[in-house]
């Protein structure tokens, strides 16, 4: 129905980027630091000549670095197109960086002074790093371990556990110890912590929500414009809007022209149960009155609220609030797009600003898939008049020339000179007729063709050597002569057969009432790189050179082939040159007035992806 | 020589058929529709039977040939079965049956098509009635 399985949903592409960004960033970052540490510690112990642990402090800043280059290393190796295995490693990757940086950052410290250590602040610096990359409720865990080991170290020390260093000369040298200190550094950084934690983590849940938004509203742009259909168009609109909002699901109403009734025309996760009703849960109050002007309409509980139908249904497919905007088109609404959600007050005014845009977007291209679907109805419905009609009007033509041609035979009695001239004459002009009849079907017919069959893998010789033998008796009585010239593999086009025996029939047909008695007719078929092209050449009557422009409009006949009395509508090249069109082929035509003519069509190859005619 | 029916419901191509076979010595019997040719069928046994493939449906002839020719033996056509059937097509038009001549599509022995030649109709009756005479 929608997005393949293996797809990621658009907000875990956002995610994506986040994290990998995020990952990235921590590890620039940390080049920084790593080489701050070294050159703090050398300006701190032979600058400032502070009693610095040199030794350990490089080690540190030189193991930072080192660790880095490591996750340099692993983040390329980590590299796959699989998206979802690249997140679940790039994951990884990043609980490992910020657990080494964890355990740096502790050595640091302790290095630096413990709970007497300037460098303290550093951690909260650290902190906003993660929160950045770090989703959802994980910094807030950071804040808790990144706490954990501040008293660790603070109480290691204070036992004596761990040797402390006193850093800052002045300070009194068992403050570490002082459990007001210790209390108050911890507290403050506590405190501190928690606020920069919870700032970014709600900064950064907004930020990733107006992403989302942002892409949720090209992707709906995406799936509308690149939608073959409406139902698909309309499928993907309810997914991704449902998605986009993070609700239970979706659905859209669209609007009857006729009976001013809403029907559903597309529905995201609700119960089949619950689809069965079919009907808007708003009340025509709600609709008229609010929606059809324009407006949101935002249910927060479905419950209490006095606009909502079926409450009772409702309620028992658990849904508990609802959001609805209008989609209005250029001239008149098309109907209304739903979002339900399980939780009451879900929706806020920002979701049905975010909504209305949607509604906005896709209204434009839904229109016109609607005018576009119609167009088709209505192509379809004039090819089928016309070829009902058409088939009327052979009947009493065929009847009129069968008739005919019995007086002609004489089986209504002898007929003198001029009897035979006059119904001559009639027979012409009914021969004329028929032709004219038998290409407005054929006409019709290919627009038919257009609308309904799929192009599939033909066959070409067959169709070829079939025309052939049915024109070749026509063409031995006329004294022409007639070559078939196919390669021995069979050659396969994109094609269907209906098509293309009325290319060759008409093509091949044309060649042979065209040339006079003694002349050659001559069919080839080679295979190129563009395609399969086949050539019908005749020694025929020729095309003025200005006349060839024209040659492919409906109704138009070049000037010689007019005063020759060969009888034609004008209407074969141009069915032919629909149907080439229809398959994505190509035709020309060279001729010399007088010397001959040759079309050239060149026909796509059958991949072996195509299907197969099953009746050829 | 012969007795034909013809089954059509087009009277100028039933007079055309008439005109033609009756000029070559043959007896002619007709029906309008394919009800009345498969009763003609029972009461006049001709020899051979002239169809058009669309009457009054676009299948109707097509049914008739389908019924005259069923495999199933215990069909009370089935002594009627050997007779030759001559069908009337309109091949340039696209029907919605798959045409022409190919015998697996339809279980009839030649084609004429629509303007009828009174000569090639009466050609290929006889070829029908007298196999061993055509080459």
């Amino acid at each position: 129905m929608v997005a393949p399985p293996n797809q990621p949903s658009l907000l875990e592409v956002s995610f994506r980027y986040d994290v990998t960004g995020g990952s990235t960033q921590l590890i620039r970052t940390r080049w920084v630091a790593g080489g701050l540490v070294l050159l703090a510690t050398a300006i701190c112990a032979h600058l400032l000549k502070l009693p610095l642990p040199e030794l350990p402090l490089y080690a540190t800043g030189l193991a930072v670095l080192a660790y880095n280059g490591a996750f340099v290393w692993a983040s390329r190796r980590a590299y796959t197109p699989d998206v979802a295995a690249l997140l679940k490693r790039t994951r990884w990757i990043v609980a490992a960086q910020v657990t080494l940086d964890w355990l740096a950052l502790a050595a640091f410290v302790h290095w630096t002074g413990g709970v007497t250590s300037p460098a303290i602040p550093f951690l909260l610096v650290h902190l906003l790093i993660v929160s950045i990359v770090l989703p959802r409720w994980l910094p807030y865990l950071y804040v808790g371990l990144g706490m954990a080991l501040l008293a660790a170290i603070a109480f290691l020390e204070g036992a004596g556990i761990l040797p402390h260093y006193t850093v800052i000369p002045g300070l009194p040298a068992d403050l570490h110890t002082n459990p007001v200190w210790i209390a108050g550094v911890l507290g403050f950084t506590l405190v501190a912590a928690a606020g920069i934690a919870s700032l970014t983590v709600n900064i950064m849940a907004q930020l990733r929500q107006r992403e989302d938004r942002i892409n949720a509203l090209f992707a709906t742009t995406q799936a509308v414009t690149s939608a073959t259909n409406i139902t698909a168009l309309l499928d993907r609109m309810a997914r991704t809007v449902a998605e986009a909002l993070g609700a239970r699901g979706a659905a859209i109403h669209l609007l009857d022209e006729t009976s001013d009734a809403l029907t559903v025309a597309a529905v995201y996760g609700l119960s089949q149960s619950y689809l069965a009703r079919n009907s808007l849960e708003l009340s025509r109050g709600a609709v008229d009155g609010e929606l059809m002007a324009g407006l949101p309409v935002v249910v927060h509980d479905i419950a209490s609220d006095p606009r909502i139908r079926h409450a009772r249904q409702v309620a028992d497919e658990g849904l508990r609030s609802l959001l609805a905007v209008p989609v209005i088109g250029r001239s008149k609404p098309l109907g209304i797009l739903c979002v339900y959600s399980d939780q009451p007050d879900r929706f806020t005014l920002a979701d049905a600003d975010f909504l209305m845009a949607i509604g906005r977007q896709s209204a434009n291209a839904l229109e016109n898939a609607l005018v576009f679907e119609s167009l088709q109805q209505a192509e379809q419905a004039r090819a089928e008049f016309v070829q009902v009609v058409t088939h009327e009007l052979r009947a009493p033509v065929a009847g009129s020339q069968t008739l005919l041609r019995t007086m002609m035979r004489g089986l209504a009695g002898e007929l003198n000179e001029q009897q035979r001239d006059l119904l001559s004459r009639i027979e012409h002009r009914l021969d004329m007729l028929m032709e004219l009849v038998n290409d407005l079907l054929a006409l019709a017919a290919s627009k038919t063709l257009d609308v309904e069959e799929e192009l599939k893998r033909q066959p070409l010789q067959p169709v070829l050597r079939h025309i052939v033998d049915r024109v070749s008796r026509e063409a031995e009585a006329k004294g022409v002569q007639l070559q078939l010239d196919l390669p021995f593999e069979v050659l396969s086009v994109r094609a269907t057969e209906v098509g293309l025996t009325r290319i060759f029939d008409n093509l091949i047909g044309n060649a042979i009432k065209y040339t006079p008695s003694g002349g050659r007719v001559c069919v080839r078929v080679v295979e190129r790189p563009a395609g399969v092209v086949i050539t019908v050449s005749d020694t025929g009557i020729g095309i003025p050179e200005e006349d060839i422009p024209r040659l492919f409009e409906g109704f138009f006949r070049a000037r010689n082939a007019k005063e020759s009395g060969i009888i034609g509508t004008g209407l074969g090249l141009n069915i032919v040159k629909q149907i080439v069109d229809r398959f994505g082929g190509m035709i020309s035509v060279s001729s010399v007035l007088g010397q001959g003519t040759t079309f050239k069509v060149t026909l796509q190859r059958a991949s072996p992806a195509d299907e197969a005619d099953e009746a050829a | 020589m012969a007795k034909i029916l013809i089954v059509d419901d087009d009277p100028d191509i039933v007079l055309a058929t008439r005109l033609a076979l009756e000029d070559a010595g043959h007896e002619v019997v007709e029906a309008k529709n394919g009800t009345e040719g498969l009763a003609r069928v029972k009461v006049d046994r001709p020899d051979l039977i002239i169809l058009d493939v669309m009457m009054d449906s676009t299948t109707e002839g097509f049914q008739l040939a389908l019924k005259l020719r069923s495999p199933d033996p215990s069909s009370e056509y089935a002594q009627f079965s050997n007779i030759p059937i001559l069908m009337l097509t309109a091949i340039h038009s696209t029907t919605p049956l798959r045409f022409g001549p190919d015998e697996d599509y339809l279980p009839v022995d030649d084609f004429v098509d629509k303007p009828i030649d009174p000569v090639e109709l009466v050609k290929k009756v006889e070829a029908l009635l007298h196999p061993e005479k055509s080459k």
